[in-house]
């Protein structure tokens, strides 16, 4: 069923409760170490979390947000342990932004029923991409047209890797599958550092992206991606493709033809307000503008420069 | 027969300990708002253990590039500054730190230095990722020091009694050697065959079955900066050097003096840096 990981050092002591979960198909994570645990959670996160209020050092707050602000795991459902004294106090909800809470005296019943519920809640809202779990289709539609609504001006960029065909045919799906990995980190990653939360990031399929952020970072962000995949990409080439330049591959009538290798491109669509009124519309702009991109020899990035005209 | 236990003992190493004011010094960083996940790097990048546990990251199963990535510069840009920092606040510390410890540390960081200007001297494309294999060359010490403390004590006490080179003594006691320990911790967590033949081999580099080139330098600078005399190797003299390893570096004379100078100006530095850290320890302690 699910993998589930508890950072609980001052409870589940008895082997109970975990024989209990066991016995309804899910796996548990466990260590009584409590940083070594936390570390295994980054390193291999499981399908749901436990972690008990108050741990030493602020680990549990740490861990929480870390995990909440990591747009790949934002998804992942937190379980927090809290003592009849927290809720006698009272939680600061913004320091402990989890799914749910579990009281320490709870029953096992409880806590199977709680768990259970986190788990089906988690799969009727995701629709994330199986591979960068990155939020798909349907939360990109209703996150960019919500924006489009909003009074701030933003750019929406569609991000697609050059020549990705070719590469998949060279080294098969599993490396390929490790190329499109690699440029969900790097989108992560940037926009994070340059966006925080005012930036999104969804995986519309296969080698293509799209995100947004406020659009007077677009272009620090495009740079910095571009640079990143630049130094990246090599480690993903074999060295004597890296030598040659290019893909030199037979094609079915048996012809030799040679491919420029993998790059990226970026069509870049600023949004003031408004200017769209429908997603379709910013689409049909970055669907013209990627094609000169991508006419563009190695990684690139262009800006959609017709004035927007606002009546 | 010990051999066979070390081996089963070393599937449940997880992560390493390491210097507390390495440590404290990443979350007093981690703390101010404008620390960057490069910033936070040109620290980890000094550490054995911080830096191999972030290579261990990138190249697990999660992250998703198995064997592929062996420098901090690229596991940064790959994990971004959260997991970066997470792996800061939760990094566990030895509780007792030890002059060896030091020693240690001091050691691979040289090690790490000559390794990186020697590839650069050879004109090797990639002078960070033989840099790093410098840095973590001992990951094995650390093993044995960390997780089997016992016999650590026993081989230090041995080596230093009779006189003998700790390998050797590694080898006698515990049936196996640092190198291969260090070596089967790094394939375990799954780092590129680039950086665990070179840890492997360090001592007998010629055996190494592939990137041979770089378990030359790396042998080669282990035994250059001992012979300077920067940090503590463990032994209190100089290994002899490998002869077909050096064949395979040759630098000229001319090329070693020139590496000669600039090394000593990094190890200058360095030796700025690594008293800042000693003095943040004892200020924290």
């Amino acid at each position: 069923m699910a993998r589930i990981a508890l950072v609980t050092p001052d409870h589940f002591k008895r082997a109970d409760e975990k024989l209990c979960l066991e016995a309804r198909g899910h796996t548990v994570v466990t260590n009584a170490d409590v940083a070594r645990s936390l570390e295994g959670i980054l390193a291999d996160p499981p399908d749901l979390l436990i972690i008990q209020k108050g741990l030493h050092r602020h680990m549990d707050q740490e861990v929480i947000l870390a995990l909440k602000n990591n747009l790949q795991l934002a998804l992942l459902p937190i379980l927090l342990m809290v003592s009849e004294r927290d809720l006698a106090v009272g939680l600061d909800w913004s320091c402990y932004p989890v799914d749910d809470l579990i009281s320490e005296h709870a029953t096992i019943e409880e806590i199977i029923t709680r768990i259970d519920l986190a788990l089906a809640r988690t799969r009727r809202v995701a629709d994330n991409n199986p591979l960068t779990k990155l939020p798909g289709n349907s939360s990109i539609l209703k996150t960019i047209q919500n924006m489009l609504e909003q009074a701030e001006p933003r750019a929406v960029a569609y991000v697609d890797i050059d020549n990705f065909k070719p590469y998949n045919d060279r080294y098969g799906f599993s490396r390929g599958d490790e190329v499109i990995r690699m440029v969900s980190r790097i989108l992560v990653n940037v926009i994070q550092e340059h966006a925080g939360a005012g930036g999104f990031i969804g995986h519309i399929g296969g080698d293509d992206f799209v995100f947004m952020v406020p659009l007077e970072k677009a272009e620090t962000v495009c740079q910095e991606v571009l640079t990143n995949f630049n130094a990246l990409i090599p480690l993903f080439l074999d060295e004597k493709d890296l030598e040659a330049g290019c893909f030199v591959s037979t094609d079915r009538q048996g012809n030799v033809r040679s491919f420029p290798l993998t790059s990226l491109s970026i069509a870049v669509v600023p949004c003031h307000p408004g200017h769209y009124s429908h997603y379709g519309e910013v689409a049909s702009t970055a669907a013209s503008l990627k094609k000169k991109v991508k006419a563009l020899e190695g990684s690139n990035f262009l800006v959609d420069r017709r004035k927007p005209d606002i009546d | 027969m010990k051999r066979e236990e070390i081996r089963q003992r070393l599937k449940d190493v997880q992560s390493l300990p390491t210097l507390p004011p390495i440590v404290s010094k990443l979350n007093q960083m981690v703390s101010d708002e404008d620390v960057t996940a490069v910033k936070l790097g040109r620290i980890i990048e000094k550490d054995q253990v911080l830096t191999s546990k972030l290579l261990k990251m990138v190249n697990s199963s999660f992250f998703g590039f198995p064997q592929r990535i062996s420098t901090v510069s690229n596991a940064i840009v790959l994990l971004g500054f959260n997991v970066i920092k997470t792996l800061i606040v939760t990094s566990s510390i030895f509780e007792v730190m030890q002059a060896s410890d030091i020693g240690l540390f001091e050691h691979s960081l040289g090690c790490a230095t000559a390794a990186g200007l020697v590839a650069k001297k050879l004109g090797i494309k990639n002078p960070e990722e033989v840099s790093t294999a410098g840095l973590i060359h001992d990951l094995g010490k650390i093993v044995l020091r960390a997780e089997m403390p016992e016999e650590y004590d026993q081989v230090a006490e041995t080596a230093r009694q009779a006189k003998q080179y700790m390998r050797e003594v590694e080898k006698e006691i515990l049936g196996i050697g640092h190198g291969e320990i260090g070596g089967i911790l790094a394939r375990q967590w799954n780092l590129p065959e680039r950086l665990v033949f070179p840890i492997e081999y360090h001592h007998r580099p010629e055996a190494s079955p592939d990137f041979a080139e770089v378990s030359a330098i790396i042998h080669f600078s282990d035994i250059l900066i001992r012979a300077l005399g920067f940090g503590f190797g463990g032994d209190p003299w100089v290994p002899p050097l490998d002869h077909q390893a050096w064949a395979r570096i040759k630098l000229g004379k001319s090329q070693m003096r020139q590496l000669l100078e600039e090394l000593d100006e990094k190890l200058m530095e360095l030796q700025d840096f690594t008293l800042d850290i000693q003095k943040d320890g004892k200020d924290s302690s």
